[in-house]
């Protein structure tokens, strides 16, 4: 056979068998299943379909699972590379996941030195890809982000044959889990499992590349839309719980039961087991249809489930009316175990919460504010699906945002943290709090993993976005930042949006060009900090001798310096109160460093503030944002009183004791 | 002292009618704090007194607008403003175990003792006391370290085992109970001993805490039973104290603030006294061969007078 022939007889082969492929994998197709949807067609546009069937020894805290997944290539393109998320291979002491919570910490985790109990493991037995045969030896760990060869938290497969555009591949994947105490939200606790990012779970094609990042100490999940079917099984005194809405269960032979749920439109699957939890069942109605709500509760906080109830059916409610409908058929709020560090999470229709036997009712961010928020996320993560490895703060920001809003409309605007004993705080005040000293680090647009740590993660994607957006609220008004989130929700639902998607939209809504405060805010690290400089009152006939001046007769020149500190630039209002009564508002563009008003009255100056109706709430120093010209000494008094109480309890404490 | 009178009714009464011991005590921890808090003052002052946002702090108690002053570079560091405190409670504690000889022999006496004889007893006794605050801490920390330490093993193993926390709450409470029983118990000890070492004018105040010990473990019902009742009356004062102040008093009424709680500490103070004085009523009653001081006879006086 000489070279063309060779050639032609090659051409002929691949033609045969790509149409073979397409042949084959025409009769495969993603379900059109709507049973845990209030909906009678498919929300999302789903790429994937998870067919899992797990087996979880609740003494060795191991799981043995295979699953069936049918990926359908929307990427419009053939692709022939594949790749997976193993994330539960972060908990080892060189993964990139390890190194980063050692070098920066992560969520209480600190890792100065290593627990064995911390070790978690997804180690693939068999990789088959349904008409191309065992490819597990092909298997090849990759690591886009750092370059730690140690790090196994992606997988990538190449396929012999490439899928075509529109077509579909079957993966069989068989594998085990070694699940760690509980770390970042997944594992053991006691005789309790949390089983999240639990399953070989395929990346996300995604602006024209794979997006499919190694897993990191402080950022969260991607990943496609689409349906699961999930068979667990478990010892029988196991009370399940689990993303979507339970099928069916079967009691084994063995002592086990098998419990199967089902989930549409959702892009992860969660689930929890242990013999202590409590049930709670209520119904929430929803513009699409009625929602079961399940509580889980742990046995000793029976008494708060009303507590839990009540935030989440408030909440929903807020979101249902301001933002959009929730579709699922199904929310379930789990009360992990004591000292979990599976608190306070979110799944797709699915979200832990965590209080204590003895939480007092006014303390809003415990309990109540994890519920609202993690609830929350089922708009801001769940349906309209960020990537929350490359814009976190558009899930946690966002969220936050919407959590001082809905916790503000729920206990009030100046207690939605916190209302105990006379001590208040509110959602704003808690976000300053949490920016100070951190604003200038890093911007809120960047990367989760390359902040420069942990706080600054927590600060910046929380904090400062939640008081930013507030602040935005403030210029674009409040009922306009309401539509542009709720066009938000419901164009940008079943999507994963971009960070442009996002601001644009606001700027469409409110018709302004907000570009310079985006720039500032989002995209850069500028600090506002707007502050009064120096007032000064003098008579107008200062030279003469003997004056004598009285109140309302004589006249006096009066100065106003008001000084932008930082690089923040925004237009800002003054407000100058004179002794008098009047009140004298100006407008500075703030452009320059500084600016001074001034006046001839007869009357002197009071008080001068800075952005009196308070829109500006990530300015770094509030404290200096006014100045009373005649000082008012009773706040410090009070907290002087405050202090010599307490050391005057410390010092009888002490003598009791000792002398 | 009447032998058929309460512990509980001896030591109030021989409190009262030393009413000025406590008030001195008080105002000696309340100008303490008052200096320790001078710089804590100072800082705060200079941050609140020209801002409209002190406010959120006055007309309430916003705890984010706490933290923000707190964390401001112009309020300095946490250490300038607690270091003055943790000295002047230190001095305090210095005050109190310099003053307490007098104050013994004062609940020992029928009458009111002089100026002289409180700062001879104080002086005269403060080697002693420190000695004896020695054996104290020594026995005291040991103990304490001890008991602590069990506690915490056994609550990491009820923490590591049980699922409900109804149970680690209770054995954290119940542990704390024992602790503070323990506790009580050995500073009831080692008030005898001091009382001892006062009113018999033991030297070698090893004799004081073995009678003490011997003493007190004869006696251990009676007289824990009176430290408790008083301890539990001293934790209902700063409850209710703490509860009034949060009931009643405006957030923007300093003086209503200061009044309630320092109406409060007084009355806690009190309560310490008030052991203090059943402790000596107890040994009074326990050793015939103390020294109790004696009002001196009027013709002493004028002889006194005739002499000079």
């Amino acid at each position: 056979m000489n070279h063309r022939s060779r050639f032609v007889l090659y051409v002929l082969l691949l033609v045969a068998s790509a149409s073979y492929a397409q042949a084959s994998n025409a009769t495969l197709s993603i379900p059109a299943t709507t049973s845990a949807i209030n909906s009678s067609s498919p929300l999302s546009e789903r790429v994937v379909h998870y067919e899992i069937e797990a087996r979880y020894d609740a003494k060795t805290h191991t799981l043995d699972a295979s699953e069936i997944l049918t990926y359908h290539n929307l990427t419009g393109q053939a692709q022939d590379t594949f790749p997976f998320h193993l994330y539960l291979n972060g908990f080892q002491p060189n993964s990139t996941w390890v190194r980063e919570a050692r070098r920066e910490g992560s969520r209480g985790e600190g890792f100065d030195r290593w627990d064995s109990q911390s070790y978690g493991a997804e180690e693939i037995k068999k990789f088959e890809v349904v008409d191309q045969g065992d490819l597990t030896s092909q298997l090849q760990f990759i690591h886009p982000d750092d370059d730690n060869k140690d790090d196994k938290t992606v997988v990538q497969v190449r396929l012999p044959k490439p899928i075509p555009a529109d077509g579909y591949v079957q993966f069989k994947i068989t594998w085990h889990d070694q699940f760690p105490k509980t770390v970042a939200r997944t594992g053991w606790d006691r005789d309790a499992v949390l089983g999240g990012q639990w399953f070989p779970k395929i990346g996300v094609w995604w602006h024209g590349a794979w997006n499919c990042h190694q897993f990191h100490a402080y950022t969260e999940f991607f990943a496609d839309f689409g349906v699961y079917d999930v068979k667990l099984t478990v010892p029988q005194n196991e009370v399940v719980g689990a993303s979507g809405i339970e099928t069916s269960i079967v009691k084994n032979s063995d002592g086990t039961k098998t419990v199967s749920y089902h989930g549409d439109d959702i892009h992860d699957f969660v689930w929890t087991a242990s013999p202590h939890y409590r049930d709670y069942f209520d119904t929430f109605q929803s513009s699409m249809g009625p929602v079961r709500i399940r509580i889980m509760m742990q046995p000793a906080h029976w008494s708060q489930v009303g507590r839990h109830d009540h935030i989440l059916k408030e909440t929903m409610d807020r979101f249902e009316r301001w933002y959009g409908p929730y579709p699922y058929k199904t929310i379930t709020v789990v009360d992990p175990e004591r000292g979990s560090e599976s608190f306070g999470m979110e799944y797709p229709t699915f979200i832990t919460a965590g209080t204590r036997w003895l939480e007092p009712d006014g303390l809003h961010f415990e309990v109540d504010e994890t519920i609202e928020h993690e609830f929350g996320h089922q708009y801001w993560y769940g349906m309209v699906a960020t990537n929350e490895f490359e814009d976190a703060w558009m899930d946690e920001g966002i969220n936050q945002y919407t959590q001082d809003k809905v916790m503000s409309s729920i206990f009030g605007p100046s207690t939605s943290a916190l209302d105990w004993w006379g001590v208040t705080g509110s959602e704003d005040g808690e976000n300053i709090f949490f920016i100070l000293g951190l604003a200038d680090l890093d911007p809120i647009a960047r990367n989760g993993w390359q902040y420069a740590n942990s706080n600054t993660y927590g600060a910046i994607t929380y904090g400062k976005t939640a008081l930013v957006l507030r602040t935005l609220e403030s210029i674009v008004g409040e009922d306009t930042m309401q539509q542009a989130m709720h066009t938000y929700f419901m164009r940008y639902r079943f999507t994963h949006p971009s960070k442009e998607d996002f601001l644009s939209n606001i700027e469409q809504v409110s018709g302004n060009n907000l570009r310079w405060y985006f720039n500032q805010a989002i995209y850069g690290t500028e600090v506002l900090d707007y502050g009064v400089w120096k007032v000064s009152s003098y008579p107008v006939d200062w030279y003469k001798e003997k004056l004598k001046e009285k109140k309302g007769q004589t006249e006096y020149v009066s100065n106003v310096w008001i000084q932008r500190k930082e690089n923040f630039v925004t237009p800002i209002d003054v407000e100058i109160k004179f002794d008098n009564g009047e009140k004298v508002r100006e407008h500075w563009d703030g452009q320059d460093r500084w600016v001074r008003y001034a006046y001839q009255k007869k009357a002197q100056v009071e008080s001068v503030e800075v952005d009196p109706d308070h829109r500006y709430l990530f300015d770094r120093n509030n404290f200096n944002n006014s100045y009373l010209v005649k000082p008012k000494s009773s706040a410090a008094h009070k907290l002087e009183n405050y202090w010599i109480f307490v050391s005057q309890f410390v010092a009888q404490f002490l003598a009791w004791w000792l002398v | 002292m009447d032998g058929r009178e309460s512990l509980i009714s001896a030591g109030a009464s021989a409190a009262t009618r030393n009413k000025r011991f406590i008030v001195w005590f008080f105002l000696l921890n309340l100008l303490l704090a008052w200096f320790g808090a001078a710089a804590f003052t100072a800082n705060a002052r200079s941050i609140l007194d020209h801002s409209l946002y002190a406010d959120k702090l006055l007309h309430g108690f916003d705890l984010a607008v706490f933290l923000e002053m707190i964390r401001r570079p112009e309020f300095g560091s946490a250490r300038s403003s607690t270091a003055p405190s943790t000295l002047c409670a230190i001095l305090f504690l210095l005050a109190s175990l310099l003053f307490m000889p007098g104050v013994l022999l004062g609940y020992s006496s029928d009458h009111r003792i002089s100026r002289e004889e409180f700062f001879r007893a104080c002086g005269h006794n403060l080697w002693r006391f420190v000695r004896l605050f020695v054996f104290y801490a020594l026995i005291a920390g040991i103990t304490a370290g001890i008991l602590f330490g069990i506690q915490g093993a056994l609550v990491t193993a009820v923490d590591d085992a049980a699922n409900d926390d109804r149970l680690l709450f209770l054995t954290k409470a119940l542990s704390i109970v024992a602790i503070f029983l323990i506790s009580t118990a050995i500073r009831a000890w080692f008030d005898i001993a001091q009382t001892d070492a006062v009113l018999r004018d033991q030297t070698a105040v090893r004799r004081s805490i073995t009678w003490a010990f011997r003493t007190t473990r004869r006696n251990i019902g009676s007289l824990l039973g009176t430290y408790i009742l008083i301890a539990v009356l001293g934790l209902i004062v700063i409850t209710a104290g703490i509860v009034i102040w949060h009931a009643i008093v405006p957030p923007s009424s300093v003086l209503g603030a200061f009044l309630v709680s320092q109406a409060t500490l007084l009355l806690l103070l009190t309560m310490r006294f008030w052991q203090r004085a059943s402790a000596v009523a107890f040994c009074v009653r326990q050793a015939a061969d103390f020294v109790l001081p004696v009002r001196e006879p009027a013709s002493l006086e004028v002889l006194v007078i005739s002499k000079s």
